[in-house]
């Protein structure tokens, strides 16, 4: 398995898209889908034929890059990142997708900014240097960004900067954090190191270990987002184009939950211990916040986004609980929505591309010429709010059950959840497909009224695999939560949580 | 004399030797292209002795009690060099405008670089003087040169003023710490007792460094004379004057032992130096990057962006032990080939477009979709932009990782708190220019404001130099061991 080849090739196919727009035009997303499928096999083939057992951590790159750090390029990966990255490979496919026909202008350079940012964000998956890590970080961020700030809606350099600003400074803190790393570790080893297995070896001051975790902490409470820190998300959503959306959504918040399983709670055990509380009553209220405001919005794009820090509010709940089925409730709810909000952002793109509107005032009775959407669109509102059969709902299902143990309180609020989840999902779906057509159509539909063109065939192909996945998993959780049963993380995180 | 301080002072005796000799050949014969060459030649003589020195001078060689010859010095100068040569360059396209010859313009400028030479070389007060006195003269010179233009006699009397008093200051204090210590030198043989007269001899000679360094809050000038003064002679103010008083800071700083060993540092009179150097640090990094914010000019935005960058610098003095003062070192250094390269960069495109329509005010709308027009120049901004943002993948990016090292090493949290507030800050407006040159031009537009040509033609030096610079840029960002090696072995 050679995690720098795919990172390789995907900027290397996004080169030459960028090039390839510039001879012929087209040709450029036919390059990057190319290259997307292309790497996705090999991935998928090289785990199915390796022989490493990957439920903990393997080593698979280790070469000395920055001497006068000591720092190191190291790749490894588990299962955790694995699941990740295919995740990954597979919405940079619906992401290319749904690009389609929405980018019109400059779009080699578009197609280059999206696999330069899948690239960095499987780097962000694989990276055990800490300042490996922490460039692939900032690595997504510039093309993702970029993504925002050229193509994006009316409000996009607002929206970009935010964005930028927010994770920036976070990331920042967490940089400090790592340096203080390295330097404790010097003073205690006389070796200056970020190798990530080397500090798990290190023997911290508790006082410290606080402070340092929490520089972590806040970094990728950011990228979560959890409560306070989340009010870049429902901008950089709305304004983003919609596979920068899906990207978002899919992805780029899955690094922050990531961050939090790998780095927060195991070089800090005892410090997230006692951080618990306080990190879960984060989640519940950003549970509860996230459904509410996601209930008061009239744009299409921003309830998704609400809906989404309200998603990963179980997430954060899950992962500071210390339960091994909490812990394989947040790894499911990872990768449910991914999909699931991945859907929903695809489903805004194309109600956009065909009202431009994002307003929900403005939609209404598509059902009628739309029926496909129209049952696509129930199905994704559905999982979103959990009906069983969809794998959200094994997600929260299980996060909840492993966090009631723990926190029986915070556990039935944040159930609560469910049920507003349950009531903007309705809001949304409602407004959008139902009824009659609210407010006067733009010039783009003067002869029929309520006519919405229905699916196209590439349109019914994203939706399809993606529903067919959340079906799937749904139906068979442990297609993922194999890799998790008895891997050294549940194992690591129930012998700190026991020995308290 | 011996042999061997001879050659560890040929880098200087170059320039000095040159700048007579440039002399000469006006008398001879007034062509401006002659003294270019001639200028661009010292130069690189200059910098070839110099990279010779770094590579083999093993150890420091005191040349006179005046001057001490150490690689840090060499290196800095070597940085010196590099943007003087930028700046001559950059002043050819510029001076050929008027039918005038302009040799005066390039003495100045070896002037100019023979003060900074003095300056990073010096271990005493005297020559720091000298040079200091050497670099100011011609500087004020050379800011009032374009004498057509609207700011030019503003800004440069505003530099000659607050220059000289800046010098006054520094005068004053260095009368008090000979006073206290019996020597001009910077190193001190027995250790100096910290008396009140001592400290406030440190604290007016600070006040002196930090008007050329413009820290906050003496930093009222830089904007006005970075505007009114011709693109490279900014440039020259932005890269030489800083490099070289930065350098002799530091070394006048790290021979005062007692500012960081542990002894020392609870005497009241030592903690409140410190303190003071913090203050100065914070604020510069606050106020440069906040009043950046607005700023429309590019000039200005870097004007107040350089006192962002000098307060950030700061943090390499406030360490707390001896060991650290190799790692402070390697720190400055990078960070400042990083700052040189960018800035250097910047203000190459900020010559280029300037010379397409010379009456409007450089301001970041002209950049306006130059990323469609000229990839090439936009890619040198990005890069030099997102340097001095300090954003991974850029050489600005190792010299913040090094500051933040020392920062962490020597447990100044206050002064990090301040560095991530102030990069925070100014993601703003470095992120407003990158967004800039990706905005469409909209056809009204076209036709209201003239827009600059840029791109329509790069003469081929140009594009090969902004392809080195965004090279070097992005090399030193993703493997700087190019660099900090060089540095371990000092």
């Amino acid at each position: 398995m050679n995690i720098t080849l795919v990172m390789c090739s995907l900027l290397l196919g996004g080169a030459l898209a960028w090039y390839a727009e510039g001879v012929k035009t087209q040709s450029a997303r036919w390059l990057a889908l190319l290259t997307v499928l292309i790497v996705s096999i090999y991935f998928v083939i090289s785990i199915t034929t390796t022989g490493v057992d990957l439920s903990s951590l393997q080593v698979l790159v280790r070469l000395s890059w920055i001497d006068s750090f000591n720092i190191e390029y190291a790749i490894a990966v588990d299962y955790l990142s694995l699941v990740l990255v295919l995740l990954t490979l597979f919405l940079a496919i619906i992401c290319i997708l749904v690009s389609w026909q929405e980018i019109q202008t400059k779009t080699g350079f578009y197609y280059f900014n999206l696999l330069a940012s899948i690239a960095g964000i499987i780097g962000v998956f694989t990276a055990v240097d800490m300042f490996l890590f922490f460039f692939f970080w900032e690595v997504m961020l510039l093309p993702m960004t970029a993504l925002i700030a050229i193509w994006g809606h009316e409000n996009k350099h607002f929206a970009a900067i935010k964005f930028f600003i927010f994770t920036q400074i976070s990331s920042l803190l967490m940089l400090v954090a790592i340096i203080a790393m390295a330097a404790i570790h010097f003073q205690q080893t006389g070796l200056v190191s970020f190798f990530y297995q080397d500090w798990l070896t290190l023997d911290l001051p508790l006082s410290t270990s606080r402070y340092l975790m929490l520089g972590f902490f806040i970094a990728f409470a950011v990228k979560l987002p959890s409560v306070p820190v989340h009010s870049w998300l429902p901008d950089a959503h709305t304004q983003a184009p919609t596979a920068g959306s899906v990207l978002l959504a899919g992805v780029l918040l899955k690094t922050g939950a990531y961050g939090l399983i790998r780095f927060v709670l195991h070089l800090f055990p005892q410090a997230s211990i006692d951080f618990a509380p306080v990190a879960a009553t984060l989640g519940v209220v950003s549970i509860l916040y996230g459904a509410k405001m996601a209930f008061a919005q009239q744009d299409f794009k921003r309830l998704v986004a609400y809906s989404s820090i309200s998603h990963m509010g179980f997430v954060m709940l899950a992962l500071f609980s210390f339960n091994a089925i909490a812990y394989q409730g947040a790894v499911l709810t990872l990768v449910a929505h991914g999909l699931s909000s991945a859907a929903l952002f695809a489903l805004a793109g194309m109600v956009y591309s065909r009202i431009h509107s994002r307003d929900l005032g403005q939609m209404g009775g598509f059902w009628q010429s739309a029926p496909r959407m129209g049952g696509f669109a129930l199905a994704f509102t559905a999982a979103a709010f959990g009906l069983p059969g969809l794998a959200n709902f094994v997600a929260e299902f299980l996060s909840l059950v492993g966090a009631y143990q723990r926190f029986p309180l915070m556990t039935i609020l944040a159930a609560f959840g469910l049920i507003g989840s349950a009531i903007y999902g309705m809001v949304l779906f409602q407004n959008a497909f139902q009824g009659k057509r609210q407010g006067e159509s733009k010039g783009q539909n003067q002869e029929g009224e309520n006519n919405v063109n229905d699916l196209s065939k590439r349109e019914l192909l994203v939706f399809s695999s993606l529903l067919g996945l959340l079906i799937v998993i749904g139906l068979y959780p442990n297609l993922v939560l194999t890799f998790f049963q008895h891997s050294e993380l549940t194992l690591a995180i129930t012998s700190t949580a026991g020995g308290q | 004399m011996t042999q061997l301080m001879m050659q560890s002072l040929s880098p200087l005796l170059i320039v000095a030797f040159g700048s007579v000799l440039s002399l000469l050949l006006i008398a001879w014969r007034r062509s401006q292209k002659m003294i270019l060459t001639f200028t661009l030649a010292i130069f690189v003589c200059a910098l070839l002795a110099s990279i010779s020195l770094v590579i083999n001078l093993t150890d420091e060689v005191q040349v006179t009690p005046l001057m001490k010859v150490d690689n840090y010095g060499n290196f800095a100068f070597i940085l010196i060099l590099v943007a003087s040569i930028a700046v001559g360059f950059l002043s050819s396209t510029w001076l050929t405008h008027s039918v005038e010859v302009h040799d005066e313009f390039f003495i100045l400028l070896q002037l100019v670089v023979l003060g900074a030479g003095v300056l990073v070389m010096s271990d005493h007060f005297a020559s720091l003087f000298l040079g200091f006195e050497l670099l100011s003269i011609a500087l004020v010179g050379m800011v009032g040169y374009s004498r057509d233009s609207q700011y030019s006699v503003e800004s440069s009397f505003k530099y000659l003023i607050l220059s000289a008093s800046a010098s006054s200051f520094m005068l004053l204090g260095i009368a008090f710490i000979y006073s206290q210590s019996g020597s001009l030198s910077f190193a001190v043989e027995a250790e100096p007792v910290y008396s009140l007269f001592y400290s406030s001899g440190i604290l007016l000679f600070l006040v002196g460094v930090a008007f050329k360094l413009s820290l906050a809050p003496f930093h009222l000038w830089t904007p006005d004379v970075y505007q009114g003064a011709p693109t490279p002679v900014t440039l020259l103010l932005a890269t030489v004057s800083k490099i070289a008083m930065f350098v002799v800071l530091m070394k006048f700083w790290f021979s005062q032992t007692s500012f960081f060993t542990q002894s020392f540092v609870s005497n009241n009179n030592v903690l409140s130096t410190l303190n003071l150097m913090s203050v100065l640090a914070i604020l510069s990094m606050i106020i440069g990057n906040v009043l950046a914010l607005k700023q429309q000019n590019i000039k200005r935005l870097l004007a107040y962006s350089s006192i962002a960058h000098m307060g950030y610098l700061l943090i390499v003095l406030l360490i707390i032990s001896p060991q650290s003062v190799g790692l402070a070192w390697q720190s400055a250094l990078f960070y400042l080939a990083a700052y040189v390269l960018a800035t250097v960069s910047l203000f190459m495109v900020l010559q280029l477009t300037q010379c397409n329509h010379e009456d409007t005010e450089q301001s970041i709308g002209d950049w306006q979709g130059m990323f469609w027009q000229n990839p090439l120049l936009a890619l040198l901004i990005i890069v030099a932009i997102l340097s001095l943002a300090g954003i991974p993948l850029t050489a600005g990016f190792i010299g913040k990782f090094y500051l933040l090292t020392v920062a962490v090493q020597a447990q100044q949290w206050w002064l990090i708190a301040a560095l991530i507030v102030g990069s925070g800050i100014g993601l703003f407006y470095y992120l407003r220019i990158v967004f800039t040159l990706f905005n469409d031009v909209s056809v009204e537009k076209t036709s209201s404001l003239q827009l600059p040509v840029v791109g329509a033609k790069l003469a081929p030096v140009m594009s090969i130099s902004a392809i080195i610079f965004i090279l070097s840029g992005i090399i030193l960002g993703v493997y700087p061991d190019l660099l900090s090696q060089v540095f371990i072995g000092f």
